[in-house]
């Protein structure tokens, strides 16, 4: 029995998805576990394995249009099946074309050809491989073992693109020149389209403040070392700005609100997105209510969410509902900045790098570690002594963290 | 004159192809004594297609003349008035005639240069109206232009525009050689701006009539309009087809393919003679033999001719030479199956 | 009148003929001493190629001598000859130096076609032969347009094209006498009827006796000359030139000869009899002239010998320039196919 590929359910309240990009053509050859096709949800995009190995048909065509979930946009001809089913096609093939023998040069070669394709695609040879003079370049280029590459062209060619898919970059540019131009990867492609939106919608303002850095350092350089156990995560600066971010803004609703039209929503819980870069990619994993769990909790959940952004195996779900952000750029060696709000958050804490700065205390100078922090705020819902207040109180906490566990 | 491609601006006024080359004739013939054009019925008649026109009542029997029907002997003449200090253009009625000039054109006017060691030049121009689509059938319609691409010694040029209808003929009267332009019947009364002072285009030089970034179009003549207005309509399909107009058989603009090739990865060759042995079969030879073939990410397609003699039902006639449709489908084809 | 010792006698004062008459020494010298450089031109090149000194093939015009020089003998050297693949003897005839001949039968770079062009080809364009021709009939149209051109440039020259009878058959031959009718070109069509094609009879292949017989249906005078007299080609070859330079159009000149070797060097001489040739060669046009000669008292053998002794020496100093003379270079295989 062939076996329906069909859109999946990848989210919680997910209905319909739309099919961006198919990874392999009519004809090829999958197996289980593949990544057959793209899908863009209103959260991400994602990557829709296959469920059999065998060969695919009948691909739904890429509309842009939203697709119902549990729609068949593919078939699967397991194994077994592979060759009665191509042989039916090929029948097909045939009696569609009878004047073949008869026609003059030009018909008879591309019917020759249709044949072909459709026969070998029911064999993979493996000592000779179809590529295009272009996609043996990009092996050559990219490094890629053109066995390895699952060709999408007729005959199972390989074409530039496989090649470049398989080496998990972006196709050749159209200029063959030393610049390379690389298309947004799904992840690029939500990014810029969220954050040009958010930086022109929202009139954001900027509070610049220089906290004390020492006590924070202390907290969670000391014996205590504000771990449950000795094999738990020890908390890094971000997770502890995190957590004490999380405790303030308790106090200051305004600060983890989103607009709704011209009311503001109050978030009940305090969900905390840190920024991350991986390899030139932008994810914003979530801590959730953060206001309620332990520090520890809070570094253990970030270790798990750090290393799921590293092998690309981040969900949509670990970056749904953030509240609130924070972004350090300070082991950048970056003094201070101004972070765009990620949308339809009301703020975000741009984190500088801590250095040890000449500070007056009591009428002496003397070097105190302080780092810049910058809040940037959405004046639709915060106004400036919200903001400040915010701050001050940050502040006190930074500076005063007894009781930090 | 200018030497380099004129681009008109806008507001340039507009002439058919076949006023254009009256012009260029005109103006040669004025400012050179040693210009002068023969052919049958080119004089007093005005010629088969009306591209000479009033020159007869302008320049007089002398300098437009009237041959009897005498293919062989009168390229044979253009080949002597050009070795002994002449410019002869000569009109030959319909590119198929050529066969029985074919001795005097290949033997005589190709070689002569070479065959004397450089000491005789041949700086004659032969026009030849070609191609199909009027119903004259298979004595009358061929395109036969990749013969003559095939001798050492001859140029061999085809303008699609009015413009370059004039630029062309006056570079092939300036030039020392020997060459052969082949208009085309279905042309003549096409549109373009032409500048008014005399221009050339230059001869071994293609032009960019759209630039595109997913496949290259290249043909020649009427094919080079086809493939304009076919691109027009793969843009709608989101198929973005750079033109190459090739303007020039012999010499051939190959760098400007290959760039183009290296470009966009797949190649399209559009042409009206037959498909087989022709100027396509060339073009993909040349890019397959050149650095281009690295970028190539598709087989090298063709349409050509078929092969058959041109018949004379309208829709047969239609249906041997490429059209439109069959550029479009072939492009498709090619960029979304990745088949020629 | 003087005389000189040992020359003349009172009795060889006999009357000469017209033709013979109408030559003045200086014009006989000229005349035997061209006929003697092209019979020992040919002899030392036939010598050559069956020493394997020469590539290819030639066609040598022993025996026809006298229809050559004859017919060129009193035109102007700005005057124009087109000659055919047997064309040493007019080459020589119209003043070529032997010399760069034997060069270019040799392939080499200081041949009058730099090695390019070969026996078939052999042109000397500053002279005015517009070249020899490897196509039967191939220089009659080219000649039209050298008559065009002379006339479109007010020129008072003369334009000579020479032929064979097998050529007299070929369409060129009769669009090209046609077309130099009809525009009154001037133009001397000397046709050297020397009985054979290349193996075919001339009265198996021509519905009439003799060439000259068809020049009325081109509207033009036809003379009909032993060709191997040479005060008659004279004679009949300076009306006709007079008639071309004074505007009143062509005329067909026929010479009857013979070629007393084979058409080329591959030639078995299948096609005629010992006899025939035999016979002929006791016609032979030099030693005809020398006998009347001396028998009118016009030169003694003393002379006659030295313009011979001096010809040889002509064309032995010719064949070492010639031997000793550069190849070509490969790597310039392609310069000359085109004129820059």
């Amino acid at each position: 029995m062939p076996i329906e590929v069909i859109l999946p359910k990848v989210d919680m309240d997910m209905d319909d998805g739309i099919i961006t990009e198919w990874k392999v053509a009519s004809g090829d050859r999958v197996r289980q576990g593949q990544i057959l096709f793209d899908i863009e949800t209103n959260k991400s995009v994602m990557e829709v394995e296959s469920p059999a190995s065998g060969v695919i048909r009948d691909l739904a065509p890429i509309t842009g249009e939203p697709v119902a979930v549990g729609t068949v946009v593919g078939w699967i001809d397991a194994d077994a099946e592979a060759g009665a089913s191509l042989a039916a096609a090929a029948e097909r093939t045939r009696t569609t074309s009878p004047s073949a023998a008869t026609a003059g040069i030009d018909h008879a070669t591309s019917s020759e050809k249709r044949a072909a394709s459709v026969e070998g695609a029911s064999v993979a040879p493996s000592d000779s491989i179809r590529a295009t003079p272009l996609a043996r370049r990009a092996a050559r280029m990219l490094d890629v073992n053109l066995a390895d590459v699952a060709g999408s062209g007729p005959a199972g060619r390989i074409v530039e693109k496989d090649v470049a898919a398989h080496a998990g970059r972006a196709p050749e540019s159209p200029v063959a020149s030393d610049d390379r131009l690389v298309p947004f990867n799904p992840v690029r492609r939500i990014v810029a389209q969220r954050l040009t939106e958010s930086a022109q919608r929202a009139p954001h303002f900027f509070l610049t403040a220089q906290i004390e850095m020492s006590a924070l350092q202390a907290a969670l350089r000391g014996p205590q070392g504000l771990r449950a156990a000795p094999d738990r995560p020890r908390a890094s600066m971000t997770v502890a700005l995190a957590y004490l971010a999380g405790r303030v803004l308790a106090l200051h609703p305004l600060l983890n609100a989103s607009i709704e039209g011209d009311a503001v929503r109050l978030h009940a819980r305090i969900n905390i997105g840190i920024a991350i870069d991986d390899q030139g990619d932008l994810f914003v994993p979530v801590l959730r209510d953060a206001s309620t769990h332990t520090l520890d909790d809070l570094a253990h959940e970030f270790a798990r969410l750090r290393a799921a952004v590293r092998a690309r195996q981040i969900v949509p779900d670990d970056m749904r509902g953030g509240t609130f952000t924070i972004s350090n750029l300070g082991m950048y060696g970056v003094d201070a900045f101004t972070a765009i709000i990620n949308p339809p958050e009301s703020a975000i804490l741009a984190i500088g790098r801590t250095t040890d700065t000449p500070v007056g205390r009591d009428g002496q100078v003397v070097l105190r570690p302080m780092a810049t922090f910058t809040l940037s705020s959405d004046h639709r819902i915060v106004d400036g002594v919200t903001a400040a207040r915010f701050i001050a109180d940050l502040r006190e906490a930074i500076e005063h963290p007894e009781g930090l566990s | 004159m200018p030497t380099e491609l004129v681009v008109p601006e806008a507001g340039t006024r507009e002439l058919s192809y076949a006023e254009a080359i009256r012009e260029g004739l005109a103006q040669a013939m004025q400012a050179d004594e040693r210009v002068f054009l023969f052919g049958e019925d080119v004089g007093v008649y005005g010629g088969a297609f009306g591209v000479s026109g009033d020159l007869f009542h302008k320049f007089g029997p002398e300098r437009v003349i009237d041959t009897p029907i005498s293919e062989l002997g009168i390229a044979g003449a253009a080949v002597g008035a050009a070795i002994t200090g002449m410019k002869p253009v000569l009109e030959l009625q319909f590119s198929d005639f050529v066969t029985l000039a074919m001795e005097q054109i290949v033997n005589q006017a190709a070689k002569i240069h070479f065959m004397f060691g450089g000491k005789a030049t041949v700086p004659m121009v032969v026009r030849l109206p070609g191609g199909s689509g009027t119903g004259a059938a298979a004595q009358h319609s061929q395109s036969l232009e990749a013969w003559f691409a095939h001798v050492p010694g001859l140029k061999v040029v085809q303008p699609s525009t009015p413009h370059d209808a004039k630029g062309l003929l006056l570079a092939a009267i300036d030039d020392p050689n020997p060459v052969l332009i082949f208009e085309h019947k279905l042309l003549y009364k096409t549109k373009g701006p032409v500048p008014e002072e005399p221009y050339r285009v230059p001869i071994g030089k293609a032009a960019v009539r759209r630039a595109g970034r997913d496949l290259t179009i290249v043909g020649s003549s009427i094919m080079a309009i086809r493939a304009v207005a076919a691109a027009a309509r793969l843009a709608g399909e989101n198929i973005d087809a750079e033109v190459i107009d090739l303007r020039s058989l012999r010499p051939i603009d190959l760098t400007t393919i290959a760039a183009s090739v290296r470009k966009t990865h797949r190649l399209l060759i559009v042409y009206e003679g037959v498909k087989i042995m022709g100027i396509g079969a060339e073009i993909s030879a040349m890019i397959a033999e050149s650095d281009a073939f690295d970028f190539l990410d598709a087989p090298i397609a063709r349409l050509g001719g078929a092969d058959v003699p041109l018949p004379y039902n309208p829709v047969l006639e239609k249906a041997a030479v490429p059209q439109e449709d069959d550029i479009v489908a072939a492009a498709r084809r090619l960029v979304r199956e990745g088949r020629a | 009148m003087a005389i000189a010792p040992g020359s003349r006698t009172i009795a060889a004062q006999a009357t000469e003929r017209p033709e013979l008459a109408a030559l003045s020494d200086d014009g006989l010298r000229v005349a035997l001493s061209r006929m003697h450089l092209i019979r020992k031109f040919e002899e030392t090149a036939e010598a050559s190629y069956m020493r394997g000194l020469i590539h290819g093939t030639m066609h040598l015009s022993i025996g026809q001598e006298a229809s050559a020089v004859g017919a060129t003998l009193e035109l102007a050297r700005d005057d124009y000859i087109l000659s055919t693949h047997r064309g040493h003897g007019h080459c020589i005839a119209k003043g070529a130096d032997p010399a760069r001949m034997f060069a270019e039968f040799f392939g080499k770079e200081n041949g009058y076609c730099r090695g390019r062009g070969g026996s078939m080809h052999i042109a000397d364009i500053e002279g005015g032969n517009l070249g020899a021709n490897g196509i039967v009939a191939g220089g009659l149209p080219i000649a039209v347009g050298v008559g065009m051109s002379i006339k479109a440039q007010k020129q008072h020259r003369v334009c000579m094209v020479f032929f064979g009878d097998g050529a007299a058959n070929e369409g060129a031959f009769h669009e090209s006498l046609n077309m130099a009718s009809i525009w009154r070109l001037p133009i001397v069509f000397v046709c050297e009827n020397n009985k054979y094609g290349m193996s075919m009879d001339i009265a198996r292949a021509m519905a009439v006796a003799n060439v000259a017989d068809r020049a009325p249906a081109y509207a033009m005078p036809g003379v009909t000359v032993d060709g191997n007299d040479l005060p008659v080609v004279v004679a009949a070859a300076r009306p006709a030139i007079e008639r071309a330079r004074q505007g009143g159009g062509p005329t067909l000149l026929e010479c009857k000869t013979y070629r007393l070797r084979g058409h080329s060097k591959s030639d078995r001489n299948l096609y005629r009899s010992k006899e025939e040739i035999e016979a002929w060669r006791e016609k032979d046009a030099i030693r005809r002239l020398e006998s009347e000669l001396i028998a009118h008292g016009r030169f003694d053998e003393g002379e006659l010998l030295a313009i011979e002794q001096a010809a040889q020496k002509t064309i032995d100093d010719a064949l070492e320039f010639a031997k000793a003379s550069p190849n070509p270079d490969p790597a310039q295989l392609t310069r000359d196919v085109y004129a820059d």
